[in-house]
């Protein structure tokens, strides 16, 4: 799948996704925080703006969101223009990182917060916000205070005080950050859950790509306020665009070389550890520098027939063992093993990988780093 | 150790409050004793009796100064507040790095003495003042305005100049408290700036109006020099009846009576103005209580 393609058949009149953003940038004084990105969101799906701090991913989410006013650039909700349409205007709602849940209202009163707003009878308001609180299986904290909630409970209720208003689109800015390991990989399948149980659009900003994984439809990988990459999990694991976006991604191992050879979507790379011929990503081109691409996973030790290497180091993780490996020219590759390892660090063993799980990439991580 | 820290504790306290108490509590208590006194020609006479008490609670033109001391407290304290909030906002959440120098601009008026802000304003109010000239200028006026100075305008103008900084300060510690991601909910749930103000910004803000308000409604009543000096013929204040009663007239029992009863209806809505901040929802929120 091309970057660009969208996961789902856009919905709307005329098969027009949901929101639609072009050459979105923003600029804070000297700082580029975003710099033209181009993308669109279904009306239904979970996409997720993935990329480290600073990347521009939260300031995205802020524009779509109306806290941030676009310096140049497009945005278009339903075809819309949402440019000039103040944030209480934009059927968007957000769930906020610090979750911003009012302190002096119970939880009942925040979730209806949206709702009287808009003028909504009582008997309605009681009826909805009841049931969103349901399905956050916060219902029997309803009179509580913010304050006497556990991290976890404030987030379900931040969720249910936005989906209560049935938004067009959820924002997500980094929901999960704030809690422990466990709570979020519950609430990992809990968001997951909602968005197919509402069957809505969430847009969700996240620096933590398990996250994305475990959650996404749609990934959209970014860099310095640019896309590096967009497309499904699996696509982007697979098949990063970037060695930017493979090291990021999983951390994959990147054996930086010279193109020789591209042809059909494959290229032949000349490494230190020999010529390899892969898939590779459409923008890598003759004589550039390139990486191939290989996932720990792949890489495992043979008897004989392999590359020479010694054992760095190996960490036990349970289910696996990550075993680092080092060959004579100095690059060091990882591989990840259902069983013990067959050698202890120090000894020299052989290794090789699956050709057809390898993949090259422009650049090197040196480069991109 | 710990007998030591509380020593220390202790130590550093109790001179603070003697001191409080030899010199602030005791001469009111010297005052509440006399209240009860009364004159005869030139001498005080111990003769306790609630005379003094019924006199002011009987008297229209004493009731009269109170509630008029009153209303002024509250009425300063309210324009105070309007414009109080949108200075105390932009401090805390616009200033940036100006926000150190906007807080000492704000306090610079503090730093001269009452007199010379007082002398200040008639030259602005005046006759011949500032504000006439310029009004008699644009044509708008033919006649100067009279009642600029020496009215109580002029007294509520000065006082609300003279103790807007308190209120600001009290808002602008509020609004620093205000967490901005609250209002950015707000707007994403919907709310326009009216309801962004009436439903989270001012619950939230309430424990700095209200301190703000009161330390604003104390120092109005208590003021002596503003209504003096600017108020003309309206400059009859309950203070300046304490002074003249304390002084010219030689009636110090009454002089105490009326500060007393001026002291105990401040107290009354001193408390009432904390019990509202210990229940607001503000303070509600802090402590997670109910």
């Amino acid at each position: 799948m091309a970057p660009g393609d969208l996961p789902v058949p856009a919905e709307g009149a005329g098969g027009r996704p949901l929101l639609r953003a072009a050459g979105l940038s923003k600029t804070y004084g000297a700082v580029q925080a975003v710099r033209g990105v181009d993308f669109t969101l279904p009306a239904q799906g979970y996409v997720t703006l993935l990329g480290p701090s600073g990347c521009g991913k939260t300031t995205i989410l802020r524009l779509i969101g109306g806290f941030e006013r676009a310096s140049s650039g497009l945005l278009e909700l339903d075809g819309v223009s949402l440019l000039d349409v103040p944030a209480n205007r934009r059927p968007i709602n957000t769930v906020f990182q610090s979750y911003a849940l009012f302190p002096h209202l119970s939880v009942e009163q925040n979730v209806a917060f949206g709702l009287t707003l808009r003028r909504r009878g009582r008997a309605q308001i009681a009826e909805r916000v009841g049931r969103a609180l349901a399905m956050v299986q916060m219902l029997p904290m309803r009179d509580r205070r913010p304050r006497q909630l556990s991290g976890g409970q404030q987030q379900r209720v931040a969720l249910a005080r936005a989906i209560v208003n049935e938004p067009r689109l959820l924002l997500l800015d980094e929901p999960l950050s704030a809690l422990d390991q466990r709570l979020r990989k519950d609430m990992q399948v809990e968001l997951k859950d909602l968005q197919r149980r509402l069957n809505m659009a969430f847009l969700h900003v996240t620096h933590d790509q398990e996250e994305a994984f475990a959650l996404s439809d749609w990934i959209v990988v970014m860099r310095d306020g640019r896309i590096e990459q967009q497309g499904t999990p699996v696509a982007v694991y697979h098949q990063p665009a970037s060695a930017y976006v493979a090291d990021f991604i999983g951390g994959a191992n990147l054996l930086a070389g010279q193109v020789v050879e591209v042809r059909d979507g494959r290229a032949t790379l000349a490494t230190a550890l020999g010529i390899f011929e892969a898939g590779c990503a459409p923008t890598v081109a003759l004589g550039r520098p390139a990486s191939l691409c290989l996932r720990a996973e792949h890489v495992r030790p043979v008897a004989a027939g392999g590359i020479e290497a010694r054992v760095a180091h190996v960490v036990f993780k349970g289910a696996e063992w990550l075993v680092a490996v080092e060959t004579e020219d100095g690059s060091r590759l990882h591989m990840l093993l259902r069983h013990q390892p067959p050698a202890p660090p120090g000894a020299m063993l052989q290794v090789t990988f699956d050709p057809d799980a390898a993949w090259i990439v422009d650049g090197t991580i040196q480069a991109a780093a | 150790m710990e007998r030591t820290r509380r020593l220390v504790i202790a130590a550093l306290t109790w001179p603070v409050a003697a001191a409080l108490l030899a010199f602030c509590v005791a001469p009111l208590l010297v005052l509440f004793a006399y209240s009860f006194f009364r004159v005869d020609f030139v001498t005080i006479v111990p003769d306790p009796s609630l005379a003094n008490y019924i006199r002011v609670a009987s008297s229209p033109t004493y009731r009269g100064l109170i509630l008029r001391a009153i209303e002024s407290g509250l009425l300063v304290a309210a324009i105070s507040a309007v414009i109080g909030y949108p200075v105390a906002f932009f401090i805390a959440k616009r200033g940036r790095n100006a926000k150190s120098a906007l807080l000492t601009l704000l306090l610079i008026p503090l730093y001269t003495g009452d007199l010379v802000r007082i002398f200040a304003w008639r030259v602005v109010l005046g006759a011949q003042g500032v504000l006439n000239s310029f009004l008699l200028w644009t044509g708008l006026i033919r006649e100067p305005v009279r009642a600029l100075l020496f009215s109580p305008f002029a007294t509520h103008v000065v006082l609300t100049y003279n103790y807007l900084p308190f209120m600001v300060m009290g808002l602008w510690l509020a609004f620093e408290a205000l967490d901005d991601r609250l209002i950015e909910a707000a707007m994403d749930l919907g709310a326009g700036a009216v309801a962004r103000f009436v439903r989270v910004v001012l619950p939230l803000t309430v424990p700095g109006l209200l301190a703000g308000g009161l330390m604003v409604f104390v120092l109005v009543v208590g003021d002596y020099l503003t209504p003096q000096l600017l108020g003309g013929s309206s400059g009859i204040t309950v203070i300046s009846a304490i002074n003249d009663l304390f002084g010219t007239a030689f009636d110090w029992p009454l002089g105490s009576a009326i500060a007393w009863t001026l002291l105990g209806l401040l107290g009354l809505m001193g408390a009432a103005a904390a019990a509202a901040m210990v229940r607001s929802a503000a303070a509600r929120a802090m402590t997670a209580g109910g």
